[in-house]
């Protein structure tokens, strides 16, 4: 039974690419054969962020066209021989692709890997339809921010609309500080908003950027908080809903002072 | 100490104000509303009312409100007399 889910937030610049692939990297880890499909056609990157963009020959539209084989398109993974990813093409541009032929690329896609992720473009135009095209479900990737839950809404309803079932959140970005002095919206707050099961809450943490900087995505890194915290989200996503989320960077000890008197709008542990 | 300060002075965290903002966007962007239209919808509903009971104009609340993903429309109108007046 295998599954194509969306990795999808409206707005740019929220961690979908991120999320893709450090999803893809802890399903992989966990034995799962994964296909991470990158639908940003025109502006490739999850090849930047998997530290495999020296090894692109072929792409998705060169699969699509029939210039090459789909499997001379796929690029193993450095260290999971269980990850793949199918490049973007970065010379061309969405309306290269529709969403019919989206789906019959997913669903070859899916005769070989348990999962399918589609990192899909920022946006609600052409690139947005032709990743939801192929999928069986959404992640909807989101921050704190106004902007940010605004996008998530409407991605959430044009979701729906294609009537992909129960689309699931991501929290990216998370500070705790901040959300003990009462200046970011809590998980609960985006929740009360949103209406839609959570998944995961990314902290807000360096290592992103210096995983980035390497092509190794953090979650490999067993050290990271980071990394577990999207680890985990693997795990809620496969079949153990009750993984607890990670304990975000502790609070100082004037925060616990100030929880403990009642001043603060924390409410403890997330 | 900052943040114990403030709130000693009785400022809030920036929160509120994303809350509360985000929730009036999400109504609008849903409804497609100017505030005028919804101005005059509210003249017409509570004039359609005042036929029916004695109410108090002046108090009367009508918004827009999202609870659970759905818009809903909701009113107070305090009424005076209960009492119908011929229409």
């Amino acid at each position: 039974m295998s599954e194509c889910i969306v990795i999808t937030s409206g707005k740019g610049g929220v961690g979908k690419t991120t999320t893709s692939a450090n999803l893809g990297v802890s399903l992989a880890r966990m034995g799962h054969k994964v296909a991470v499909v990158d639908a940003d056609i025109g502006l490739r990157n999850l090849d930047v962020i998997l530290g495999l963009e020296n090894r692109i020959v072929y792409d998705l539209v060169h699969v699509i066209e029939g210039e090459c084989r789909l499997k001379q398109a796929l690029i193993r993974d450095k260290k999971l021989d269980t990850l793949h990813l199918l490049p973007a093409a970065q010379t061309r541009d969405k309306s290269s692709v529709t969403p019919e032929q989206m789906k019959n690329l997913i669903e070859q896609l899916k005769e070989e890997f348990d999962y399918v992720l589609v990192d899909c473009p920022a946006g609600i135009e052409q690139g947005f339809r032709n990743s939801i095209a192929g999928a069986d479900k959404a992640l909807i990737v989101t921050t704190p921010e106004v902007s940010a839950i605004r996008d998530a809404d409407r991605i959430i309803g044009l979701v729906e609309a294609a009537e992909l079932p129960e689309p699931r959140l991501v929290i990216n970005r998370f500070r705790q500080k901040m959300v003990d002095r009462g200046d970011m919206l809590d998980k609960d707050d985006i929740l009360e908003i949103l209406a839609i099961p959570l998944v995961g809450i990314i902290p807000d943490h360096e290592d992103v950027i210096i995983s980035a900087n390497r092509g190794q995505p953090v979650a490999y890194n067993e050290e990271s908080v980071v990394g577990e915290a999207y680890r985990r989200v693997a795990r809620r996503l496969t079949g153990e809903p009750e993984v607890p989320y990670v304990a975000m960077e502790p609070s100082g000890f004037w925060d616990s002072v100030k929880r403990w008197m009642g001043l603060s709008a924390a409410t403890g542990g997330v | 100490m900052v943040s114990f300060v403030s709130k000693l002075f009785g400022n809030k965290g920036s929160k509120d104000d994303a809350k509360a903002r985000l929730k009036l966007l999400l109504v609008h962007d849903a409804v497609d509303l100017t505030p005028a239209q919804l101005e005059a919808m509210k003249a017409e509903v509570v004039e359609v009312i005042a036929r029916y009971v004695e109410i108090n104009k002046e108090a009367v609340d009508f918004k827009l409100e999202r609870a659970d993903g759905e818009v809903a429309l909701v009113s107070n109108v305090p009424v005076r007399r209960v009492t119908a007046r011929a229409v």
